[in-house]
């Protein structure tokens, strides 16, 4: 077997394919270095929720047989990943992070995932995730079944969630790429918190059968990987319409950034407040450096903001009355109680009492935002703005307490982009773009429906520019 | 049916709301009881921020998840 070193661990999908292709080392071979790595120093980040090792070797023999034959499926042929123990692997536990589901199996394998063999990517293992995805509300990083999500640029400090393990498992080098989900923040934060590249499609876009529902008119099934690049690659083979999930758009992704019209042309909207003021005091030197390479791309900047409107309260009931609604027999059985987070726990107790008027009033007013987010969008193309205010808090923090303190800027900028473009179903693209106490930080880009490519050649060619996404944990 | 706000309805809507009022958070709850207090809390926290919202009557709600 060949030796493997760092800068296989923390290759792209483009690196390691072109090894492939060349025989450096063989998918079964690939796989056998990953799983080892996977075993060793997942449970270090508490990231790793089930090893597949037979099934994953089984997959990487299969790849190498056809890579022989000349029987070629794409970049993502023998590349290994890891997915959110939130999607179901037929015959393997599915856990959702949370206990009272601890020994729960599918038979069958989630669209995403069946797509992703199709393509020849090898599954070496299951990643934590804060229990349910954070339906409720969660106080603690510590609110999973696996433990704390910790970071690998520093343990004392929380990896984000709740896809935790996909975002600690890419950070570390234990896979190339994982598969995270997204309600509201739970790919962009784990992504910019722990340095990777991470992609939230437009709603529908990626099918989310097999996958856990917390919210069905907000939830998204993503890549996270070390490079828009590799975004775009992973995006285009779980792309795809499927009858199978109601909320499907029909629509498939082809990854072309030749397509992207120049940038030149591209107009993006941002807000100076975001970066001065809402941002962390020791973030903004790397913020306001990144705006000015984003910029530099020769993109037509204006400055903008979100129209006054309630997007947390709206966004927060839709979530906590569908989540309710989802996990009702969880809620009514007493088996809640199960759960790690105290606040978690309450939140969906409490949620499941939530007049039905409020939650058609919340929608009736996304309808709003909707409206509002569409005519914002015809003066702009991508909006930037940071993913989160700063690095990755410490693991013992009230997560709900963290800004409580700081006075509020006078103005909202684009700080609730979030909930925004989640009440939307907009696409966004997390790219990491400097350090703060040493730790990665990140802006998130987000465009129109189905404009992921717009998004990708941004970030693509903001990756050209700097390292940021290069750079990895010391020690790992 | 018009389901488009105008300008005017929009302003309207957004009269009562009120922007970036920093609330200081309550004490950490210490029992389960006082925790499903305060989740009740901030359920009815969001309730009211979008109770001053008076949308016109022809505004159904969104049905349609990526606009």
């Amino acid at each position: 077997m060949p030796e493997f070193g760092t800068e296989t661990f923390f290759a792209t999908i483009g690196e390691l394919n072109a090894k492939l292709k060349a025989r450096q080392f063989s998918a079964a071979e690939l796989a056998r270095a990953f799983l080892e790595r996977l075993e060793k120093l997942g449970p270090r980040y508490n990231a790793l929720a089930l090893l597949l090792r037979d099934s994953a070797i089984r997959q990487a023999k299969t790849a190498d047989e056809e890579i022989k034959r000349g029987r070629l499926r794409g970049p993502l042929q023998g590349i290994p990943f890891g997915a959110k123990d939130l999607l179901s692997v037929g015959g393997q536990p599915t856990t959702w992070g949370a206990r009272p589901y601890a020994t729960q199996v599918f038979d069958y394998d989630a669209t995403a995932l069946t797509k992703l063999s199709k393509a020849g990517a090898v599954l070496v293992g299951k990643l934590a995730m804060v229990e349910l995805a954070g339906g409720g509300g969660y106080r603690y990083a510590a609110a999973s079944m696996f433990g704390p999500g910790l970071n690998p640029w520093d343990t004392t400090r929380w990896s984000g969630g709740s896809s935790s393990g996909s975002g600690s498992a890419v950070a570390a080098g234990l896979v190339p790429f994982a598969l995270g989900s997204e309600t509201w923040g739970s790919i962009l934060t784990p992504s910019a918190y722990c340095g990777v590249t991470g992609l939230r499609p437009t709603y529908g876009l990626v099918s989310r059968y097999g996958a856990m529902a917390l919210s069905w008119t907000m939830d998204k099934i993503g890549p996270m990987c070390r490079s828009a690049e590799d975004c775009g690659l992973v995006l285009r083979v779980i792309a795809g319409g499927d009858s199978a999930d109601p909320g499907s758009a029909g629509k498939s992704f082809y990854y072309g950034p030749q397509y992207v019209r120049p940038l030149k042309e591209v107009r993006v909207g941002f807000a100076p407040v975001d970066f001065e003021e809402w941002a962390d005091p020791a973030a903004r030197p790397d913020f306001r450096k990144a705006l000015e390479v984003i910029r530099g791309l020769g993109v037509q900047m204006k400055e903008t903001q979100l129209p006054e409107l309630p997007y947390g309260a709206v966004a927060g009931l839709i979530i906590d009355t569908e989540g309710a609604a989802v996990f009702e027999p969880l809620i009514s059985s007493g088996r809640v109680d199960e759960l790690a987070d105290r606040k978690q726990i309450a939140g969906l107790k409490a949620a499941l009492e939530a007049p039905a008027k409020d939650y058609l009033k919340a929608m009736r007013i996304r309808r709003l935002i909707q409206q509002e987010l569409r005519k914002l969008f015809v003066d702009f193309d991508v909006l930037v703005a940071p993913a989160t205010r700063g690095p990755a808090s410490r693991i013992t923090e009230p997560l709900d307490r963290r800004y409580t303190d700081r006075q509020k800027p006078k103005s909202r900028g684009l700080s609730e982009l979030g909930a925004a473009g989640n009440l939307c179903g907009l696409p966004a693209l997390c790219l990491p773009c400097g350090l703060a106490e040493g730790l990665p930080i990140a802006l998130q880009l987000v465009g129109r429906p189905f404009t992921e490519n717009t998004l990708l050649e941004v970030g693509r060619q903001f990756q050209q520019r700097t390292d940021w996404h290069r750079r990895r944990p010391v020690g790992v | 049916m018009p389901m488009k706000l105008t300008r005017r309805e929009l302003a309207a809507a957004v009269a009562g709301a009120a922007p970036l009022a920093a609330q200081a958070p309550p004490a950490t709850p210490e029992t389960p009881a006082e925790e499903l207090k305060a989740a009740a809390e901030r359920l009815r926290r969001n309730e009211e921020a979008i109770s001053k919202f008076a949308l016109p009557m022809a505004t159904e709600p969104a049905f349609c998840f990526k606009v």
